[in-house]
């Protein structure tokens, strides 16, 4: 009863296009418990997507070498399913929010569209049924009009507004486990706090485990429970939150502390 | 400068694009060895039987006039490449040189000149255009260039003015402008190295696009006047095939298709080398 | 300025250009009428007369205004070779053009857009190059070098011998495809490694985009994506290439088709006006094709709002 929501070991991302080039992301390993938030930090560059992108199985295997001593999803070893069984998984008991909100959804299909077929995809529910969901989703992530979001295509939302659609998307199916990409780095600041309010409401009600990747120590702060800091593609330190900024180990959790300190004075 | 900027891009060109190149080359060599005239210098004598089938005399027989099939094909390489040579260097040039006026000078009256300029000759159906010009030069033996010339040169002068709108707002560029270089010097020193790759790909597709037309031209009657071409060969084997006779058919049909399959290799090569698309499912 | 009538002036200042160009290759280098109408040795009244008949006396900018005027008008008069209306020869050409084209037309793109789905799906795979390798040497191939091969295969004693060789004797279902069969295997074999070629640029460049690795990270199968997502974002660059090329599919690749079967379309009785000088059929034909050009601008335009929100 006690296994983790998501368990990684021995995780490494390398590119095939250059094969002499050091990992991407070497041997990381990590246990993200049920229910908790753990934040992934890391100064830009140093894998925290890459990371993400390969606990999905999103590296296409032509350009991208993936290996792993285990991703356990509940106590299930998924590095080794087959992509149908994978692609049940996924949306349903381990989705994704990305960084970029602009671009991340189809430009071509209404949110609404989007946010209820995975629903159908995953609930196998019907028309009506994905609807009325999706709607009840949309006003769940803080928006007072659901009806007239859910017809809205995306370029007619604002970025903050988008991403709050893919929070929807991302907990429709209520997973266990959410990797949640600097969801908040391309907003402004109020926008910031309201979206990351939501998801971590959301997250306590379905009792969904969220890896937030970010590189504000200030968000760590106010919503993450344990705190792991990368760099260059390798945990360097692993901490409870309160005990990282009072007696950070390594010496670049101190200079990424010193960078927030340093803006906040 | 030119060759500094190829280096500065990642060049890897693939095994097919390799094979390509080596065609190429093949034939280039071939073309000059008909030009120095150490080979296919006997094209129009008539001077074998009608049809003879390939042999150590004939190496790939003989057509309908008794000429000499192998002869015709190699002195056709020549031909071929005098064509997409011509073509291709001057229509490149010419959409080059409209391409980043227009650019560089974008949303302008030259640039809207330009623009319509290109527009109305894709407009115009392009066998017909190219059957008016030649009509138009009558007796000319460049008519056919000068029409191909006239319509290649739009996709070049679209993709070029594209290229130099995005290099224009580049910092070396501003700060070429801002210490105050003359406009044609920053576009011959800065910008046109910079639109090169661009325009390589460009005059490899239209030397492809000038043989291939050249073939249709010649059976319409269009084409080469005096001389022998693979398009003409073809032209003659129209009527010889329903006889039962497909020499001259598949030596011209053949080494057309390598020639072209060499530079279309070539060109894919080069345009993945600069221009890598990383996605896949 | 409102977009329709921006669209519609860029629109006339094409028509202008199309006509000016033509009108000068054609009718004003074109070649001289009068000896094929009078015979050669006429008397030098009945010269000017017929020089005057057909305008040949007056100005460039009075004859290029009347071509206007006529083109206007639809006053397109009669073909000087055989006085025969050019309205109704449009009218017998026309049919015979699109029955012959539009299928093998059709064709080569869905089976582009088939192959190119199936490359980006296998992107990098052993299906991808082949597709690939097999468009390239698709693209290699003369036009000439596939009518003549088809038609020996399927025409000849030398092969099959199951269609004819050329003519257009077309009555019926059976008839028409007993015709039609060859012409539009080879239009599809012509085109459909450009299209392939050009169909899988556009697919792969829309799979690479952001949105598609948010539908792969929630459960979509790559069938899906591919006929969905991809399908869909690319209908933009796919609905432009199938307009632009119809006017030239139809008026440029019926010219070889219809010369070499000799069938009695639309490109055949443009080449013959060509090579004859028959102004007023030349007239119409480069006038339509410019107008055709202009509406079907026009209309792609307003397909695209159609396809893509985000075009408002
Ligand atoms: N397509 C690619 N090909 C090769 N290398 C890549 C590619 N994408 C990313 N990288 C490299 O992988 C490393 C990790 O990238 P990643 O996107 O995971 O960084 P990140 O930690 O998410 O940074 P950020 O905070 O800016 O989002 C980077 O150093 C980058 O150079
Ligand atoms: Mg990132």
């Amino acid at each position: 009863m006690n296994q983790p929501a998501l368990r990684i070991s021995k995780l490494t991302v390398k590119s095939t296009l250059e094969p002499g080039a050091p990992a991407i992301v070497s041997e990381i390993g990590f246990d993200l418990r049920k229910g908790e938030i753990l934040a992934l930090v890391g100064e830009s560059g140093c894998g925290k997507t890459k990371t993400a992108e390969a606990i999905m199985g999103l590296l296409p295997a032509s350009h991208w070498q993936v290996t792993a001593g285990a991703i356990e999803l509940n106590g299930t070893d998924c590095s080794d399913l087959p992509p149908a069984s994978l692609r049940k998984l996924r949306g349903n008991e381990i989705s994704m929010i990305f960084q970029e909100p602009l671009t991340a959804l189809d430009p071509v299909f209404s949110c609404g569209h989007q946010v209820s077929s995975v629903l159908r995809r995953h609930l196998g529910s019907a028309r009506n049924e994905a609807r009325d969901r999706t709607i009840k989703m949309l006003q769940q992530v803080g928006f007072a009009d659901p009806e007239r979001i859910f017809r809205s295509y995306p370029h007619q939302l604002s970025g903050g507004m988008r991403q709050r659609v893919m929070i929807a998307m991302a907990m429709s199916c209520r997973p266990a486990v959410l990797i949640a990409d600097e969801p908040t780095t391309a907003l402004d600041v109020t926008t910031q706090a309201q979206v990351l309010d939501q998801l971590t409401k959301l997250g306590r009600e379905y009792g969904t485990a969220i890896l937030l990747i970010t590189h504000d120590l200030g968000v760590v702060a106010q919503y993450a429970d344990r705190v792991m800091v990368m760099l260059d593609g390798v945990i360097v330190e692993t901490a409870e939150v309160e005990n990282l900024f009072k007696q950070p180990q390594h010496p670049c959790t101190r200079q990424l502390l010193s960078y927030t300190t340093g803006a906040v004075a | 400068m030119a060759t500094e900027i190829l280096a500065r891009r990642k060049m890897r060109i693939s095994r097919s694009g390799l094979t390509g190149l080596v065609i190429v080359i093949f034939f280039f060599l071939l073309a000059v060895a008909v030009w120095a005239g150490w080979a296919g210098q006997n094209w129009s004598a008539a001077d074998g039987e009608r049809w003879a089938s390939p042999g150590s005399t004939w190496w790939f027989g003989t057509n309908q006039l008794g000429q000499d099939i192998f002869e015709r094909a190699v002195y056709s390489v020549r031909t071929a490449f005098e064509i997409g040579i011509v073509v291709s260097l001057l229509s490149t040039a010419l959409g080059a040189a409209l391409g980043a006026v227009a650019g560089w000078r974008s949303n302008t009256l030259a640039d809207g000149t330009v623009l319509w300029l290109a527009g109305v000759l894709d407009s115009i159906p392009f066998y017909l255009f190219v059957a008016a010009v030649a009509f138009a030069l009558q007796g000319l033996p460049w008519a056919m260039h000068v029409a191909m010339i006239a319509t290649f040169w739009t996709a070049t002068a679209r993709l070029a003015r594209a290229e130099v709108m995005k290099i224009k707002s580049r910092e070396f560029v501003l700060s070429a402008r801002a210490i105050g270089l003359p406009s044609w010097l920053i576009l011959m020193r800065h910008v046109l190295p910079n639109t090169l790759h661009i325009l390589l790909i460009q005059a490899s597709i239209s030397f492809v696009a000038a043989i291939k037309t050249e073939v249709i031209l010649s059976f319409l009657g269009l084409g080469v006047q005096d001389g022998v071409s693979w398009g003409l060969m073809l032209a003659e084997s129209t009527q010889e095939v329903l006889a039962g006779h497909f020499n001259n058919f598949l030596a011209a049909s053949i080494m057309l298709f390598l020639l072209l399959l060499g530079f279309n290799l070539l060109s894919d090569a080069l345009q993945d080398s600069f221009d890598p698309k990383q996605a896949a499912l | 300025m409102p977009w329709f009538l921006r669209k519609l002036s860029h629109g006339g200042l094409l028509i202008l250009g199309v006509t000016f160009i033509s009108f000068s290759l054609m009718v004003w280098f074109g070649p001289d009428q009068t000896y094929t109408l009078i015979g050669k040795n006429a008397t030098t009244e009945q010269i000017a007369e017929v020089r005057e008949q057909l305008g040949y006396n007056q100005s460039f900018v009075v004859r290029y205004g009347h071509y206007l005027a006529d083109l206007f008008t639809f006053n397109l008069g009669a073909s000087n070779s055989s006085g025969e209306s050019v309205n109704r020869i449009l009218q017998k050409t026309i049919p015979v053009t699109l029955a012959l084209m539009l299928p093998g037309f059709i064709l080569g793109n869905l089976l582009g857009i088939a192959l190119a789905l199936l490359a980006t799906g296998k992107k990098d795979q052993w299906t991808d190059r082949l597709i690939t390798g097999f468009s390239v040497t698709g693209m290699s191939i003369s036009f000439l070098v596939v009518i003549i091969f088809l038609q020996v295969l399927l025409c000849t004693p030398y092969g099959l011998n199951l269609f004819p060789v050329r003519g257009w004797q077309v009555s019926g279902l059976a008839s028409y495809l007993y015709y039609v069969t060859v012409p539009t295997l080879s239009l599809i074999f012509i085109t459909v490694g450009y299209n392939t070629r050009f169909f899988r640029a556009v697919f792969v460049e829309e799979a690479g985009k952001d949105h598609i690795r948010t539908a792969r990270a929630y459960g979509a199968s790559t069938m899906t994506i591919l006929w969905r997502h991809v399908l869909k974002n690319s209908l933009v660059p796919i609905i432009t290439r199938f307009m632009y090329t119809i006017p030239l599919v139809v008026i440029s690749g019926s010219l070889l088709i219809e010369s070499y079967f000799g069938i009695p379309g639309i490109g055949k009785a443009t080449f013959d006006a060509v090579t004859s000088g028959d102004q007023p059929v030349l007239k119409a034909v480069v006038g339509l094709t410019a107008v055709a050009f202009i509406v079907i601008q026009l209309f792609t335009d307003f397909i695209y709002k159609l396809v893509d929100p985000r075009i408002a």
